[in-house]
């Protein structure tokens, strides 16, 4: 059974993460080791490991890139590791700029306004490249399958990136 | 103690009698008990009236003294009379001397379980916390009249693996059943959210006297989910004494090293000048130096507060981080709950006001929301409210991981993920022909080891030689619903396994707990066992009544020759479970056990399927 199954879900990109989080709470009531407490510990055990289940399945529905990540797992997508090497070089080139501009924006004149426009520029390319994934997982062709599994890859990469623009924006409020 | 009740097999049980469970606040300053008594949660009394016990624990010579007993020796006797004891559950010695170093103890044993050196002997911090489980165990059985089932015990949510592990051991060399670890914020919340039924995300601050937390949860029809947690396991309302404490030294000029009375002085003052400038505009302090002579100096609440400003703003930066964390900002929190002694400080409330942009709740005692909250959950789990719509969904307070080469840390599970749960991740060897694996398990956000809290470690041997990175170690990470980790490695082509309750490290191990409750009595062999009995007689029981309660209900799901085969195992239980022989008990359990595996896994499966199916009604 794979996860979309167990929550009765039809398996497509775009959920309804209101249902997933409804049907969630449902097993959770019926599955958590608190509704177990009293009982044998043959029981406890089994609650333990079917709830623990359910919340690595909702962890991987919830967030829509390990959505994606898990679409392409079941669907036998080879993915490759994030140590591999990266063919795009437009792509790495224009990583290396954008954490030129984060390694930046505490030098600017305004921080405000400096780590509100790093944010805009990540958004939107973040934006494009999530927009095509999402096609490419609607058309669920091997082809379209693996030109997804490339753009999971560099909407990772901005991820990361937001993460230290996040981290970015705490040192600098905590002096 | 009230003998269990015992049916025939096959007849009902019900009605069931109410089973005795409390809700205990082990706080660092204070530890309240509380139990749900005809619907409501109430904290219990100590035969002088006092529901408050000072988390205190002193050891004089004839005697063993907690609460406020212990108190009347703080200063006099500072050696051996521990306050504060849960700063130090579950701590490396490094960890505790870097953080408080002036504190009055001497400190013996290794570096990763650091004692106590009493007049008593050595004793180790999770004794002291046990003491005070103890005293509370006593007052629920007087004033409830009866032994308890169990007991949910309070932690802060930012506790990490060893402090959460220790204050269990604690709890079970108390002798109680620990139902449930639970997170103070969430027990705070489920005291409110019961009672105001809000729907929505709210936000529940709480800065008690050794550790502050923030958590984010949303309620929804009875299901509390944690969203995140954050805060600092070593800030707290002694800081604030701390920090009026530094200033008097400072004021009075003296020059620290102090004697210990002394230091327990000042800090006693500090705290009295604390909650005396929670009402007034200024308050005086006298100290009796060690040449005899009194100072005295008068502290004006401006000048608290610019002392303690700087915490202040510390606890805001982790409520920032946190609702980060969460994906929520201040504009969703609906509602801000008040937990723990400190939030009583002026300064604290309006700080906390203006950054959520809204007037936080107070109206539990914020010194006794915890344990109220602990005793309605602890009715739950002992199954006296078996129709309760009322779920917690809780989190992992941080991240745990595993050390890769060159010092730096592999995240297995990250922080804020919902518990229980379970990940495996795979590594491989880095020499050719190597046929060991260190393990070394880590918790903490940071990427070098050094810089997080080291766990655990254990080795996998006799792994086949190969060639570097052929080898495939898959090393599972399993986190309890209390938060407690165990971790496993196996080679996959070999299946060589080793596995551990991460324990050993820190706190104490299984045969150090028996050897200090065995310590604890005084005709040890007999003691011991008839406890082990008796614990054996409590959990046939327990297993009669699950699985007679499960047969009950989904008979439907066995066939005529293995429903045959669970009932005469049961039956068999049930005599055995009358004679003293403690071993064939705990075998017919496991009997038990094993004959009603297959129906429990049907059991489980089928109350997911009408999980799912009450679902696809709903939605036509």
């Amino acid at each position: 059974m794979n996860y979309f199954q167990l929550f009765g879900l039809e398996e497509k990109f775009n959920l309804d993460t209101e249902r997933l989080a409804q049907v969630y709470q449902k097993l959770q009531r019926s599955v958590h080791p608190d509704r177990f407490a009293h009982a044998s510990s043959q029981e406890q055990m089994l609650a333990v490991q079917k709830s623990s289940m359910i919340n690595d399945a909702y962890q991987s529905l919830k967030n829509p890139l390990k959505r994606a990540e898990y679409m392409l797992t079941i669907r036998g997508t080879e993915m490759p590791n994030e140590q591999a090497s990266f063919k795009d070089n437009m792509f790495l080139m224009r990583q290396m700029e954008l954490r030129e501009m984060l390694a930046e924006v505490k030098f600017a004149d305004d921080i405000d306004a400096a780590i509100f426009e790093a944010t805009q520029v990540l958004e939107i390319e973040f934006e494009g490249l999530f927009k095509s994934m999402q096609t490419q997982l609607a058309e669920n062709t091997e082809e379209a399958n693996q030109l997804a599994s490339e753009n999971l890859r560099k909407l990772k990469f901005y991820q990361k990136l937001h993460l230290e623009l996040d981290r970015l924006e705490d040192l600098l409020f905590e002096t | 103690m009230a003998l269990l009740q015992i049916a025939e097999p096959g007849q009902s049980t019900v009605p069931h009698e109410h089973r005795l469970a409390v809700g205990i606040d082990l706080g660092t300053t204070n530890s309240l008990v509380a139990s749900v008594l005809s619907g409501e949660a109430t904290t219990l009394k100590a035969a002088d009236g006092s529901d408050v016990l000072p988390s205190i624990v002193s050891y004089q010579n004839d005697e063993t003294l907690v609460g406020d007993a212990a108190k009347a020796h703080a200063i006099t006797d500072p050696e051996n009379t521990i306050v504060s004891a849960k700063r130090l559950i579950g701590r490396s010695l490094a960890d505790i001397q870097a953080k408080y170093p002036s504190l009055p103890y001497q400190f013996c044993g290794d570096e990763n379980h650091p004692e106590l050196v009493t007049r008593k002997g050595k004793i180790n911090p999770v004794q002291v916390s046990s003491e005070v489980l103890s005293t509370l165990r006593s007052r629920a059985e007087a004033s409830l009249g009866g032994e308890l089932v169990g007991a949910v015990i309070t932690v802060p949510a930012y506790f990490d693996d060893a402090q959460r592990q220790s204050t269990k051991d604690a709890a079970k060399l108390a002798g109680l059943n620990v139902l449930r670890l639970l997170n103070e914020p969430t027990a705070a919340a489920v005291a409110y959210g019961l009672d105001s039924g809000k729907e929505g995300v709210i936000a529940v601050y709480d800065l008690g006297g050794g550790t502050f937390d923030i958590s984010i949860l949303r309620l929804n029809k009875g299901v509390f989910e944690v969203l995140a947690t954050g805060g600092d396991s070593a800030l707290g309302g002694d800081d604030f004494d701390l920090a009026i404490a530094d200033y008097l030294v400072e004021q009075a000029g003296l020059n620290r090293p102090l004697s210990p009375s002394l230091e327990r002085q000042l800090t006693m003052q500090a705290c009295q000048a604390k909650e005396t400038l929670s009402s007034a505009e200024s308050c005086e302090i006298t100290l009796e130096l060690e040449d005899g002579k009194k100072w005295q100096h008068e502290l004006s609440k401006e000048t608290f507060e610019s002392l303690i400003q700087k915490l202040v703003a510390q606890t805001l930066r982790a409520c920032r981080r946190t609702l980060k964390d969460a994906e929520v900002t201040s504009d969703d929190v609906i509602e801000v709950v008040m937990v723990g002694g400190s939030t009583r400080v002026p300064l604290v409330r309006k700080e906390v006001e203006s950054f959520f942009k809204q007037p936080p709740l107070t109206s539990i005692d914020p010194d006794k929301v915890v344990a109220i909250g602990a005793a309605i959950q602890a009715d739950i789990l002992a199954g006296n409210k078996p129709d309760s719509e009322m779920l917690l969904l809780d989190v992992i307070p941080l991240s745990l991981g595993l050390e890769t080469m060159g010092g730096l840390v592999e995240k297995v599970i990250s922080r804020n993920t919902t518990i229980p749960v379970a990940k495996a991740q795979e590594f491989t060897t880095f020499k050719d022909g190597q046929t060991a694996m260190a393990i070394h398990v880590l918790q903490g956000e940071r990427e070098l080891v050094d810089a997080c809290r080291s766990l655990a470690r254990f080795e996998l041997r006799n792994i086949p030689p190969m060639a570097a990175g052929a080898a495939h170690i898959r090393v599972t990470f399993k986190v309890d619903a209390d938060g407690l980790l165990e971790v496993s490695a196996m080679e996959k082509s070999t299946g060589v396994e080793a596995s551990i309750e991460v324990k050993p490290s820190f706190g104490l191990d299984e045969g150090q707990i028996a050897n200090m409750i065995k310590d604890s009595m005084a005709n040890a062999k007999e003691d011991i066992q008839a406890r082990m009995l008796k614990e054996q007689q409590v959990e046939a029981a327990r297993v009669i009544e699950a699985v007679q309660s499960a047969l009950d209900s989904d008979k439907a799901l066995l066939s005529n020759e293995e429903l045959a085969v669970i009932e005469s195992a049961l039956s068999t239980l049930a005599e055995v479970a009358k004679t003293n022989a403690t071993d064939d008990i705990e075998k017919q359990i496991e009997v038990v056990n094993q004959a009603t595996a297959t129906f429990a896994e049907r059991r489980m499966d089928s109350s997911i399927r009408t999980a799912l199916s009450g679902q696809s009604v709903d939605k036509v």
